[in-house]
């Protein structure tokens, strides 16, 4: 429909950036404009500094290749922990948002309340001292490593702020889906099960996503109870090495490409079950 | 209709009242009885308590004080009776409430399934057939959400029929429609009267009314201001407020 405009005739706005999505070379080259200007930033103020890159020293600390086999550097072995932690404290933090939210909906008082209580607590009180806490109190009494310390403490932390999130799309369902559950003789448990959950959890994705991605960013804090994860290997290199702009992008780059990987993962699970309105 | 049999009563509401947190008062001291097979039409101006008053019946809306029995068992804190007298009640909603992330079929399978226990194939049989008796039979594999407002009515009153209702109860079904749909719903409600189902209708289609209905009630702030069989009550109204909703709206 666009091509072959009369000369000196612009083309509509709406059409350019039509045009442009089916083939987006000017959207790349504004990247590129983009990125070149920020690393050029970033260079001149390290060099402003007299800063002295030595980006040859770091692939030592992600792949070791030593008698022709390949092992992992200190940053993987760290992100391998970071990993693991980011799972279990994930399923935790789903668990204990989704049983805290149903608590303070419950008719139990008991339930509502110490739903409450926890909530408040975790919400307002800073992770590092609820892992400071946790690792330094709980630990001990409950026999646990600093490992599973460090995942409770992220579990309760974010599992506090999933709670809202959870709860915020259960009341958000509207109530003639209860009534349709009530006047069918469905049990409670049943109604959450197979109608109110299943449409709650659909509108509560994105914000469940942002929180999963701050879980990731907040497993790095576990570095002050010495959890040897990323950040924690990162400080180390960078204690030794003095390479701090180096390993510390780096490990950015990696939690960037972790947390990407996620929201777009997400972000297919959206489309493949929007089949409704 | 005068040959029509009646059995004996299965819905007595004795001097129930209901006032709402606002303070509005939705029933005051209201009273009936419902015989098996009996289509009873309720029909009154809008706060008149008519919904309330449906509501009431399966325990949607809590009662302030009195009694409702239903087939012997009494309607009250005991969480088993709640939960047998709302089986075997259907209700259809103004606004349908079907569960959008299910399918038609789903949604008329639902209750079968957890309620009932129902095996997968019988659940499915006997939702396809019922889903023929509504005429949406060719949709079954549709999400609500892409039927017009007629067809997702008539899913509803499928899924209300499924657990196999001594009592359904209409809750100005077909006031959400456009008005070349009502009739594809009230025919349907009519099909059901025809074959002996016990119905509470609330409504405002007064021809539905006329035609079926064994008896009417008018109601009025919470009240019933009058009662009579279809024909002495559009004929013949008694009382003064009946006489001027009738006017305003005939």
């Amino acid at each position: 429909m666009t091509k072959s405009l009369p000369q000196g005739r612009q083309l509509p706005l709406g059409v350019t950036e039509r045009r442009l999505a089916k083939f987006p070379v000017g959207h790349i080259a504004i990247y590129l404009i983009v990125m070149l200007a920020i690393a050029y930033i970033i260079v001149r103020g390290a060099s402003e500094q007299g800063y002295h890159w030595q980006w040859y020293r770091v692939p030592r600390y992600l792949f070791i290749y030593k008698d022709g086999v390949f092992s992992l550097g200190l940053l993987l072995q760290g992100l391998e922990i970071t990993l693991y932690i980011t799972l279990v404290s994930m399923v935790l933090t789903y668990v204990i948002g989704l049983a805290t939210a149903l608590l303070r909906l419950s008719d139990s008082i008991i339930g509502r309340a110490s739903a409450k209580v926890y909530l408040e607590i975790a919400r307002n009180t800073p992770l590092i001292v609820q892992l400071f806490f946790i690792y330094f109190v709980i630990a001990p009494i409950l026999g646990i490593d600093r490992l599973f310390a460090a995942i409770l403490s992220l579990s309760l932390f974010e599992g506090a702020y999933a709670s809202e999130i959870y709860r915020s799309g259960i009341v958000s369902i509207h109530k003639g889906q209860w009534e349709a559950c009530h006047s069918l003789g469905l049990t409670r448990f049943d109604s959450y099960r197979k109608v109110i959950l299943p449409q709650a959890i659909r509108r509560v994705l994105p914000p469940l996503t942002s929180q999963t991605i701050s879980l990731i960013k907040d497993s790095s804090l576990v570095s002050v109870i010495a959890v040897y994860e990323m950040t924690m290997q990162a400080n180390a290199i960078v204690a030794e090495t003095f390479l701090s702009f180096e390993v510390y992008f780096t490990i950015a780059a990696i939690y960037l490409l972790l947390t990407i990987s996620i929201s777009q993962f997400v972000a297919l699970l959206e489309r493949k079950f929007k089949v409704y309105n | 209709m005068a040959e029509k049999e009646f059995g004996d009563y299965i819905i007595n509401v004795k001097n129930i009242c209901k006032t709402f947190p606002n303070g509005v008062t939705a029933l005051s001291n209201f009273s009936t009885n419902i015989r098996r097979a009996e289509v009873v039409v309720v029909i009154g101006p809008s706060g008149s308590g008519k919904s309330t008053f449906l509501r009431c019946l399966n325990g949607l809306e809590e009662i302030d004080s009195g009694e409702i029995i239903f087939d012997g068992i009494p309607l009250d804190d005991n969480k088993n009776n709640r939960l047998h007298i709302r089986r075997e009640m259907g209700m259809v909603f103004q606004s349908f409430n079907l569960f959008p992330h299910m399918t038609v079929l789903q949604n008329v399978m639902l209750a079968q399934r957890l309620v009932k226990k129902n095996t997968a194939a019988e659940a499915k049989a006997a939702s396809i057939n019922l889903l023929d008796k509504v005429g949406i039979g060719d949709k079954v594999n549709s999400y609500p959400g892409q039927l017009s407002g007629g067809q997702q009515q008539r899913v509803a009153i499928a899924r209300a029929l499924a657990l196999k209702p001594k009592v359904m109860l209409f809750d100005e079904a077909t006031s959400a429609l456009d008005p070349e749909m009502i009739g594809e719903v009230l025919e349907v409600m009519k099909t059901l009267a025809r074959e002996g189902m016990t119905m509470i209708c609330v409504t405002h289609e007064l021809g539905f009314a006329k035609e079926v209905s064994d008896w009417v009630i008018f109601m009025d702030e919470g009240r019933i201001v009058e009662g009579g069989t279809a024909d002495d009550f559009f004929s013949n109204p008694q009382e003064k407020r009946t006489q001027l909703f009738l006017s305003q709206i005939l």
